[in-house]
């Protein structure tokens, strides 16, 4: 078992300015136990916690550590899935965790213009989209964006239920990605999308890749 | 002299206040104005009709004068036309708009044959002027006058060649492009509407009764249609039509991936269920899917992002409509929509649970019985290669559950000797070094043997009748029997030999002798008979005609045929046992 680690900072110290938040919180995360700091909740990315946990809090806590010595090892350590999701964020959303055996997803976004952050589709949720997907030289093969005069209001976004297979994949696990009001880049492998048939009446070739270039207007 | 009288009557109404002219005012008015304008007098009656002082007594009685105009504008003789289209033309200006419609859709009502496609192009501008002097309140009669429309348009022959659409003898191609363009203000009425208030409005009158207009179309013609690719002919009128139908659609709001996903997407909570189901008929949603999907009509305006899957499921009900008919067109439109939606998919991409779906069980039941029962014989064979490719889509396990439904379920030996080869490729593929899977392998194979390596009624099978399961079969067995090593025994079948021989080859053997013994004796029966001369025992009619007797001669030949049929199984089977003894199993 490690030997306990040293205390370095004393009380002065803590309630200066020398010492940030964030070196705070890295300590105790480091050195105390699951529980402790389940208990102290302290448990997260430390961005997060800092935003939440104020400086008084955090002394107290690293007080408290080593006086009950609930130091990492000296607990039976459980890992449970609070660990892991503390909050959905978008990080998280991309690396899929139930899939098991399918590998790296099969896409790329790059954000165009960030949405609102906080209203993410979930599946099953019907969401809206304009969109204009093209090939890789260029060739635009669909785009539900009306051109010319045409105004706006005319014509519709696409609506769907998202992660529900209604559509290729890519779009599924993309879109479930974005916020509400975000332009994204979606770069899609042929996996992903239409494979090794592609789509022999519309302008996609076999094994083609796919990039859509979409707006979330709107989740329900 | 009629126009005399037509002068008097008009003159003695003149006086009469406030249109209270009686029924035998009409009545005279309509005979006598339609004797002069079918004698050729229209010139005169045009005069008298567009007359300021007459102006009330034609707008309350023109339309009455509407039957005899359409006689004669149809008869196209050059003198009389300007006059009689002039007098339509005020008729229409100044009498009521909703007699004007019933008057005109009572010239489109009783048509004959001949005169169909001639009278509705003569009258679509007049109807259409009308309706639209109807303003707000033009939706029903808008569905009145398309429902008249359509239901004459269908007595009209639907051309088949592409000479035969080219030459348009009967007119229904013209009748459909110019339809096209009698819908369109109601369209852009529906769709300016929209820009108004913010959104379509499901309830909204005029909309319903164009949707119902495009359902309807989409049945009658456009389900009987043949069209022709561009290739072929480069301008089709009904390929505009159809066109044109999928693009109104579109624009009043009814969009076509949410149309195409409306038979399985039931979760609605719209008032009116039943009127949903009314309104959305199965029959035009699948000539709507196989414009869509095989003649790529409005291919431009679909969204290319949908799964092949879902659409793959939605395609099904369609599909499944168009195989439950007996009309040979339909069953092709169906085999052709499940091939072109089959060939989206990669190969073994549908998952087992799919086949939990009432539809992926009722379609191959449909197509098996093109396959078998058909009497077209492109139909067989197209109905036979769909049949397989749907196999091929089908993942490991649903091919697995799929076969074992098959073989309990399809009654027919062809079929089941198709799907035990079927079997054989699959344990070939699954054997191959890397593909192992537990459905054509181990644990799961045996079950599946068991119901191949059968005989359905015991040694009392008839073989001959169920040869193509039983050759199949047996061809599995001596595959198994030289691919699969018995020190390795991947499929199982080395323990499982000595069980199938006596459930299977013991009872194929007697099976074998006996009826190797009956088809000797019938022959040398027969023989016999050749010298002396037997009325048969009876007769064979089909329909009324009675089928000629067999000859001896061909009756030897088939007892013939039976027992080389015999020999064939019986070397298959000499193989197998001398295979089995060499591992020194059997």
């Amino acid at each position: 078992m490690a030997a306990e680690p040293t205390r370095e900072w004393g009380d002065e110290k803590l309630k200066s300015d020398d010492v940030p938040k964030k070196d705070l919180i890295k300590f105790i995360q480091d050195n105390a136990s699951h529980s402790f700091l389940a208990e102290q909740k302290l448990l997260g990315n430390i961005k997060n916690v800092a935003k939440t946990a104020k400086k008084e809090h955090l002394i107290v806590a690293y007080n408290q550590l080593f006086e009950s010595k609930r130091f990492k090892g000296t607990e039976v350590e459980e890992v449970t899935q609070e660990v892991k999701a503390v909050k959905i964020e978008e990080k998280l959303k991309e690396t899929k965790t139930d899939i098991v055996d399918e590998g790296p997803p099969k896409f790329t976004k790059t954000v165009l213009k960030k949405g609102d952050k906080s209203n993410f589709p979930k599946k099953g949720e019907t969401v809206s989209c304009w969109y204009t997907g093209t090939l890789e030289d260029g060739t635009v093969f669909d785009t539900n964006i009306p051109t010319g005069a045409r105004k706006k209001k005319q014509a519709k976004p696409l609506s769907f239920k998202v992660g529900m297979g209604k559509v290729i994949r890519g779009w599924d696990e993309g879109l479930l990605t974005m916020s509400k009001g975000e332009t994204a880049r979606l770069e899609i492998e042929s996996e992903w999308a239409y494979g090794k048939k592609g789509l022999p009446d519309s302008k996609i070739p076999p094994n083609a890749k796919l990039i859509f270039e979409v707006e979330l207007v709107s989740v329900d | 002299m009629a126009l005399e009288q037509f002068s008097d009557v008009v003159q003695r109404c003149q006086a009469i206040q406030d249109g209270n002219f009686s029924s035998a005012d009409f009545d005279l008015f309509q005979t006598v104005g339609q004797t002069c304008i079918e004698q050729g007098d229209s010139a005169q009656v045009l005069s008298i009709v567009i007359d300021e002082k007459n102006k009330n007594i034609v707008r309350c009685m023109g339309w009455n004068l509407l039957e005899p105009l359409v006689k004669v504008l149809l008869k196209k003789e050059d003198k009389n036309l300007p006059h009689c289209h002039a007098i339509l033309t005020h008729l229409l200006e100044v009498c009521s708009p909703k007699e004007l419609l019933v008057g005109l859709l009572e010239q489109i009502e009783q048509l004959d044959s001949g005169v169909i496609a001639e009278t509705i192009i003569l009258l679509l501008k007049p109807l259409q002027t009308v309706l639209l002097k109807l303003g707000r309140k033009k939706a029903s009669s808008v569905g009145m006058a398309l429902s008249t429309l359509l239901s004459q348009m269908v007595r009209l022959p639907v051309p088949l060649s592409k000479e035969q659409e080219e030459d348009d003898v009967f007119g229904l191609c013209r009748c459909c492009v110019e339809l096209l363009g009698f819908v369109s203000p109601f369209v852009e009425e529906i769709k300016a509407d929209a820009r108004d208030s913010h959104g379509m409005s499901r309830e909204n009158e005029l909309r319903v009764e164009i949707l119902k207009f495009c359902m309807k179309s989409l049945c009658e013609p456009l389900l009987e249609v043949q069209l022709k690719d561009a290739d072929t002919l480069e301008k089709s009128p009904l390929r505009d039509f159809a066109t044109g139908i999928l693009v109104i659609l579109n624009s009043i709001g009814e969009s076509l991936p949410n149309l195409l996903g409306h038979s399985i997407l039931r979760k609605r909570e719209v008032p009116g269920f039943l009127e949903e189901e009314v309104r959305y008929p199965k029959e035009s949603l699948a000539s709507m899917a196989h414009l869509l999907f095989v003649q790529h009509i409005a291919m431009d305006i679909f969204p290319a992002v949908l799964s092949p899957v879902f659409v793959m499921q939605c395609n099904m009900e369609y599909i499944e409509v168009l195989l439950s008919s007996t009309e040979e067109s339909r069953l092709q439109k169906g085999l052709e929509l499940y091939e072109k939606t089959l060939v989206r998919l990669e190969n073994s991409s549908l998952p087992v649970d799919l086949l939990d779906l009432k539809t992926f069980f009722s379609v191959p039941q449909h197509v098996i019985k093109v396959m078998t029962l058909s009497p077209v014989q492109n139909l067989r064979t197209k109905g036979l290669s769909v049949f397989q490719l749907s196999i091929d889509k089908l993942n490991t396990e649903a091919k697995y559950k799929f076969f074992r439904c098959m073989l309990k379920t399809s009654g027919h030996a062809g079929v089941e000797g198709y799907i035990i080869k079927n079997i054989k490729n699959q344990t070939d593929f699954a054997l191959k070094p890397g593909n192992g899977n537990e459905w054509f392998l181990g644990k799961h194979l045996l079950p599946l043997l068991q119901q191949v390596l059968c005989l359905p009624q015991g040694p009392e099978t008839d073989l001959l009748h169920n040869l193509d399961r039983i050759m199949e079969s047996l061809n599995l067995l001596r595959y198994l029997l030289i691919r699969d090593k018995e020190w390795e025994n991947e499929t199982g079948i080395w323990t499982e030999l000595y069980k199938i021989e006596d459930n299977y080859l013991k009872p194929l053997r007697t099976a074998l002798n006996m009826s190797r013994a009956h088809y000797e004796a019938e022959l040398k029966r027969n023989k016999e008979n050749t010298t002396g001369s037997k009325s048969p025992v009876c007769t064979v009619s089909l329909g009324s005609e009675k089928i000629p007797h067999m000859t001896p001669e061909m009756q030897t030949q088939v007892l013939q045929s039976a027992l080389f049929t015999f020999d064939l199984i019986e070397s298959v089977l000499a193989r197998i046992e001398e295979i089995a003894e060499a591992k020194g199993r059997l």
